[in-house]
């Protein structure tokens, strides 16, 4: 018979066998196949420097010495493995840990080189189905003005960077996150809105332009 | 003068009048007295009537804050304040026996703000208490409202930073509402 601890230190595969990877593009590849397979399984990933990251999905939690104010941008994975679990299973780690919708939105944003998500596909418009917890995550107010978009619209990744008058990539990276944290539905189907991007004038009518200057943010 | 009033409502309790003492460039007027229901929530005042902050924008542009009486027997003051608002923060304690359906409650008598997207759900006291997860707050506010996407926060009323983003989601919000949400109403008439 095997403990749980014997089970998370047999499972990883050997670090020799893991190919060295610099930034979180497959780790965020990883982190979505098991959310959309809904795979009854931790992950774990070794990170250089930063020690292990460890995820247990079935409590939406993660567990790492690193704070997420010092995400590692540019970090250096050198292991990266999945453990087997069951529903009736112990925690990965003593709970609660952290909220994974952090990690996730951190994640998403630096992941992809501000090109698209593997998972997702041209032609596709999309929306908000709840808020991120922004007060728990690091943002600007570009990122607020573009969920507030998307949380009132369907919309593409051109269209959001149009209206938000920011670059695409930046609007995909927003994107690529709220999709990973799975808050954003898509829609091939959906016609675009008829709205123009906000004129000189039209932003100096806003009040959110106003206050958000006002408030120095 | 522009004049933009935001509301903040929600049960005794749940950190109004220290949210708006926050955000509030000058000194919050208060009407606080002693508490006369210690029995629903332990604290020594309350708000009896409102209490008051706002934020200059420039020379001739504030936002008023109106932090209103928790006290369900003060609500005949409701419909007539949610008429002049732009907007709402309503807060809710975690650690209320229902937060989920005081949130409910407070945005039924606040309808007409609701309907219009003019709404911001701040939960407090989440760090204190293992209460109702966020999403069970955005599955019962899509239930009562479906498609309507209305932010919901954890904040701490006592940490400016959180409350001036409170505050800015829920204008952008507004804004894009009217921007959008009217097209696409429009498309689909």
């Amino acid at each position: 018979m095997t403990t749980d601890v014997d089970r998370i230190e047999a499972v990883p595969a050997p670090p020799m066998d893991f190919p060295v990877t610099v930034g979180w593009t497959q780790a965020a590849m990883a982190v979505s196949s098991v959310l959309s397979l809904n795979t009854p399984v931790h992950l774990r990933m070794d990170i250089e420097m930063h020690g292990s990251l460890l995820i247990d999905f079935r409590h939406h939690a993660f567990s790492w010495s690193t704070p997420l104010e010092y995400f590692p941008v540019d970090a250096v994975h050198t292991g990266l493995s999945t453990i087997p679990t069951t529903a009736d299973a112990p925690p990965y780690f003593e709970l609660p840990g952290q909220d994974l919708d952090g990690l996730l939105w951190e994640m998403g944003i630096n992941s992809f080189g501000g090109g698209p998500a593997f998972w997702l596909s041209p032609g596709e418009r999309y929306r908000l189905t709840r808020w991120p917890n922004l007060t728990r995550h690091s943002h600007n107010m570009r990122q607020v003005q573009m969920i507030a978009v998307l949380g009132n619209a369907y919309v593409s990744t051109a269209e959001l960077a149009a209206f938000a008058g920011v670059d695409e990539s930046e609007a995909q990276r927003l994107i690529n996150a709220l999709s990973l944290m799975r808050i954003l539905t898509r829609s091939a189907a959906e016609p675009a809105v008829e709205v123009a991007p906000p004129t000189a004038a039209a932003k100096r009518s806003s009040l959110f332009g106003r206050l958000r200057k006002r408030l120095g943010r | 003068m522009a004049e933009h009033v935001i509301l903040f409502t929600g049960p005794m309790g749940a950190g109004k009048t220290t949210a708006i003492q926050s955000l509030s460039e000058i000194e919050v007027v208060r009407t606080e007295a002693s508490n006369s229901e210690r029995h629903i929530v332990d604290k020594a005042t309350t708000t009896v009537a409102l209490d008051y902050g706002e934020i200059l924008i420039g020379a001739q542009e504030k936002v008023r804050l109106y932090g209103i009486p928790g006290q369900k027997r003060f609500n005949f003051m409701w419909s007539i304040l949610q008429r002049r608002a732009k907007g709402m923060v309503l807060l809710v304690n975690s650690d209320a026996p229902d937060p989920i359906g005081e949130m409910i409650f407070y945005l039924d008598e606040f309808r007409d703000l609701y309907d219009r997207g003019g709404v911001v759900v701040g939960v407090t006291r989440a760090d204190v208490v293992d209460g109702p997860e966020l999403t069970a707050y955005s599955d019962a506010l899509e239930r009562t409202n479906p498609g309507l996407v209305i932010p919901v926060f954890t904040v701490d009323p006592r940490e400016r930073e959180q409350m001036q983003n409170v505050l800015l989601a829920l204008v952008v919000n507004i804004e894009m509402r009217l921007a959008f949400g009217m097209a696409t109403a429009a498309r689909t008439v």
